[in-house]
């Protein structure tokens, strides 16, 4: 076994890859990204400003792999013999020709679900019988968060993964199922939704006659100094590798956030030794983490850190389609009318609503297929869905004091594309009060992820500096496309 | 009590907040009303290019005088403004001979722009497909600032010299008595002045209005996109290039690395501002087919704004008679952010001694009544 190994893998796919000139042994199918992790190899890439960076944080991957550069090593496969280097943010490759058009993939279908956690599974299990439905997912599986917890979770009957297969088993005829598929937003198009999307290079246009965003929560990124370093993850990279790889963090990891529970009953059982750090304050290492030190000036040996801070609704898609958002309970959520719709036409549902369990999710995501069910005059109970989901009171999620007075905050990295704390909070003193132009000054928001990790914690910043109430901040909306497509897969004239 | 001035500009885009800016260091007692933030109309969602190529004397010349100014305040105030030309690409001898009589006009007033060939316009931007290219205009004193750190250094100068600059003040209504002005109505209670310069661009004629100004200014606002790429190496593509064959293209890398522009896509008039499929698509098409390696580059935003436009895309710059005293310097089209500067000093000068040795007469706001429209300005996009 590697030496970050915790399962044993299937040796009729053992293979070779090369990493800057050295061999490793991998999995053919493992994300490079995965399969370097488990070799104990966590430096992959470094920002435009020279910092190093690893996979799991925040921050693009690019990386050069048999010779082309900027290719995301977070989702290409290994593969036998693969050469792979790291590369600085900027590099690219100058000689790219473009290839022939693909045709285009065209699906026309009554309802767009965005998102396969249990509230997109919910609402196409609602709808199958009656609709057709597309549903489009990012990921190359099912189950969105729910499917990366190794443990049971209340409400459903069995393990997540078995839940999941269950669910996908009941799949009909009426589902057309797009997997590793980026929805890239919601344009209107006469009476119908139109849904670009990207599968690789692969352009997709989906038209609906109705969208349900369940497009999920994204990870709480944590202030500390060195938080972008090789070795420090997102709570759902951690789970990822974990439960779905077989590979841990590290040998030794800190968890650190509001949320360490979360994360510490998953290292149990992969007998991870851990501690939890409920205050760091820096992450020092060479090439990656190797102590992690708290306020209080204690040090911990430890060669990775979890950040399980809990999460917030993904705004990004919300705000592209046209939804408005409040702000209540410690984050900003989408405003829902009385059919939990964001506008005429489009529903949202799951933790894109709001945090709470994920059976609430899917519960939701019933709701919005009941609802959608009625408008097309079938019979459908969308009240008893509601009611079931009044039992559960959303989570709030504590918004933590930025302590800027007790960092080096040039080493604190508010956002992945080198934005550092210290270029946001200069803004900030430097009088200028209003989000929207700090977001310009120094680019927070501007980047790869478009806000989606760093726009909160920009917003909370300023409203702590300026007693600004973070319901009252003018908040940028997302534009298209919400998820990054390289241009020569839109690259196209009708 | 309600607050009063001499001046009062409405609308912070990079022309009012300029103004201020220029009226301020000559000691006038200035407010400026921006009802949303500073550069939330047009001026944040610009494409950052600046040129002296244009097609007739007046647009030369004034933006000969602009350039001198980008390059005096950006050292000054330390924003990024740098002189990597601009480069059209040509692709017959028709565009060919037109931009020979563009040249020349340039040449005129001292704007160094000359014809080169292909394979020079390939050494000034390594990564362009040249294979249908044959000759390129290039001017390397053109160039291209950051419109935030630009904007924001006007502002904050102008405030250090005196001017007051409120955000998030609407203009409702401008109080005209016999024919003079005494104030406007905003979101924020009344604020007296006896002077108003209309510097709202796409909104320009919602504010003439207001003034009961009823000669004709034709000024409608077109939704026109931009795109940015992921950051790559500096100095990747230095000069704005242009290509009119492919979808009147405009591209150049910001000073923080990413692929900017747009193409000649237009919708309107119309005051949404959402960002399309097809723009995303279209941008793409052509930006591919003039520099290839950008289709491997991640698209990380689109975005709108406008184009506040006139029938000769000119703008309309000066004084308005009707009432007393009122100017207007809005309908830039593609050129409002190049031009700020020179603007600003050509208002101040006209609202300060009613006259100015820059070419105001050719941006004549009563040249639309009395049909006297100029030679189209060259647009970007
Ligand atoms: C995609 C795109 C690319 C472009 N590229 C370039 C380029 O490369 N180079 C170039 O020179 N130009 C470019 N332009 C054009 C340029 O952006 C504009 O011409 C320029 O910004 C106009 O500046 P302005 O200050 O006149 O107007 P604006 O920036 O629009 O400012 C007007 C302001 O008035 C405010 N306002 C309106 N009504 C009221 C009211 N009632 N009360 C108070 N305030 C009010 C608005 O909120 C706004 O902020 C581009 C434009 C677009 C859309």
């Amino acid at each position: 076994m590697r030496p970050l190994d915790l399962t044993e893998k299937d040796p009729s796919k053992k293979i070779t890859i090369y990493f800057e000139g050295k061999a490793y042994e991998a999995y053919e199918g493992e994300k490079i990204a995965v399969a370097l992790l488990a070799n104990g190899v966590y430096w992959l890439t470094t920002s435009t400003e020279g910092r190093k960076r690893g996979a799991f944080y925040f921050g693009p991957l690019p990386m050069v792999i048999n010779g082309v550069k900027n290719t995301d090593g977070r989702k290409t496969p290994a593969k036998e013999g693969m050469r792979i280097e790291r590369q600085n943010y900027g590099e690219f490759q100058e000689d790219v020709r473009i290839d022939e058009e693909k045709p285009l993939l065209r699906y026309v279908v009554d309802v767009a679900v965005i998102g396969a956690g249990p509230a997109g599974l919910g609402a196409v299990l609602e709808m199958q019988e009656h609709l057709t439905v597309a549903l489009i997912e990012e990921r190359s599986w099912l189950g969105g968060d729910f499917w990366l917890k190794g443990i049971r979770q209340e409400g459903f009957d069995g393990e997540p993964q078995e839940v999941i297969s269950g669910m996908r088993a009941k799949f009909n005829q009426n589902v057309r199922l797009l997997l590793k598929t980026s929805a890239l937003g919601v344009f209107d198009e006469g009476e119908y939704f139109l849904i670009p999307a990207v599968r690789g290079n692969q352009l997709i246009e989906i038209l609906a006659k109705r969208v349900v965003l369940a497009t999920g929560a994204v990870d709480n990124i944590l202030l500390f100094e060195n938080n972008d370093m090789p070795g420090v993850f997102r709570r759902a990279f951690a789970l990822e590798v974990m439960n779905l790889w077989g590979v841990a963090p590290g040998r030794k990891v800190a968890v650190v956030g509001s949320r360490p529970e979360e994360m510490t009953v998953e290292l149990e059982r992969w007998g991870i030794d851990y501690v939890v750090v409920p205050n760091p304050k820096r992450a020092e290492g060479k090439e990656s983490v190797e102590r992690l030190i708290d306020m209080n000036g204690n040090t911990y040996e430890v060669d990775a850190v979890i950040v399980a801070d809990g999460r917030r609704p993904d705004i990004n898609p919300i705000t592209q389609a046209g939804g408005r958002l409040r702000f209540r309970r410690g984050y900003y959520m989408p405003v829902l009318d009385a059919y939990h719709r964001i506008r005429e036409g489009i529903y949202a549902a799951g933790s894109a609503v709001s945090i709470k369990p994920h059976y609430a999710n899917y519960i939701e995501g019933r709701l919005a297929g009941a609802r959608i069910l009625k408008e097309f005059s079938f019979d459908a109970e969308p009240c008893i869905y509601e009611e079931k989901l009044r039992e559960y009171e959303p989570e709030a999620v504590p918004l933590h004091r930025i302590e800027s007075g007790s960092m080096n905050l040039e080493d604190v990295q508010i956002c992945g594309c080198d934005v550092s704390l210290k270029k946001v909070h200069d803004a900030v003193e430097s009088g200028i009060s209003d989000l929207q132009i700090i977001k310009r000054l120094t680019h927070l928001a501007m980047g790869f992820c478009q806000g989606r990790f760093c726009l909160f914690n920009g917003a909370l910043l300023v409203s702590q500096k300026t007693g600004v109430d973070m319901a009252r901040i003018d908040l940028p909306v997302a534009r298209p496309p919400i998820k990054n497509v390289r241009m020569k897969a839109v690259a196209r004239r009708d | 009590m309600a607050e009063r001035s001499e001046i009062l500009i409405i609308g912070g885009g990079i022309t009012g907040v300029a103004l201020a800016h220029e009226l301020a260091r000559r000691g006038e007692d200035v407010v400026l009303l921006e009802k949303r933030f500073i550069g939330s109309g047009s001026t944040f969602r610009c494409g950052t290019g600046i040129r002296q190529q244009f097609n007739d004397e007046a647009n030369v010349r004034l933006m000969k005088r602009s350039v001198e100014l980008w390059k005096r305040y950006s050292e000054e105030y330390g924003f990024s403004f740098q002189q990597t030309g601009y480069l059209f690409l040509l692709y017959d001898e028709e565009e060919v001979e037109e931009f020979r009589r563009n040249i020349a006009i340039q040449n005129r007033f001292g704007v160094p722009t000359r014809l080169i060939t292909p394979e020079e316009a390939k050494e000034i931007v390594p990564l362009l497909d040249i294979s249908e290219v044959i000759a390129a205009s290039w001017n390397p004193t053109d160039g291209k600032a950051d419109p935030f750190h630009s904007t924001a250094a006007f502002a904050l100068h102008a405030k250090e010299m005196g001017a007051r600059l409120y955000e998030r003040t609407e203009v409702k209504d401008i109080i005209v008595e016999n024919g003079e002005i005494k104030g406007v109505k905003t979101s924020r209670g009344l604020f007296k002045t006896g002077i108003v310069v209309n510097a709202t661009n796409a909104w320009a004629k919602l504010i003439n209005a207001m003034a009961g100004i009823r000669t004709k200014i034709p000024i409608e606002p077109y939704k026109h996109q931009a795109v940015i790429t992921q950051p790559i190496k500096p100095g990747s593509i230095n000069p704005m290039v242009i290509s009119f064959r492919y979808g009147h293209a405009y591209l150049t890398q910001t000073a923080h690395g990413g692929v900017v522009g747009g193409v000649g896509y237009e919708e309107g008039p119309t005051y949404d501002l959402s960002p399309s499929y097809e723009f995303l698509k279209e941008v793409s098409y052509y930006f591919t087919k003039i520099i290839p390696a950008l289709g491997d580059l991640l698209i990380l935003r689109t975005w709108a704004g406008y184009y506040a436009k006139t029938p000769d895309s000119n703008a309309a710059i000066g004084r308005i008679n009707e009432v007393d005293e009122f100017y207007i310097a809005a309908g830039f089209s593609g050129h409002g952010f190049m031009m700020a500067p020179a603007v600003a000093e050509m208002m101040a000068d006209l609202i300060t001694k009613g006259r100015t040795s820059l070419p105001a007469w050719w941006f004549d706001p009563y040249r639309f009544e009395r049909g006297e429209l100029r030679t189209t300005a060259i647009q970007m996009g």
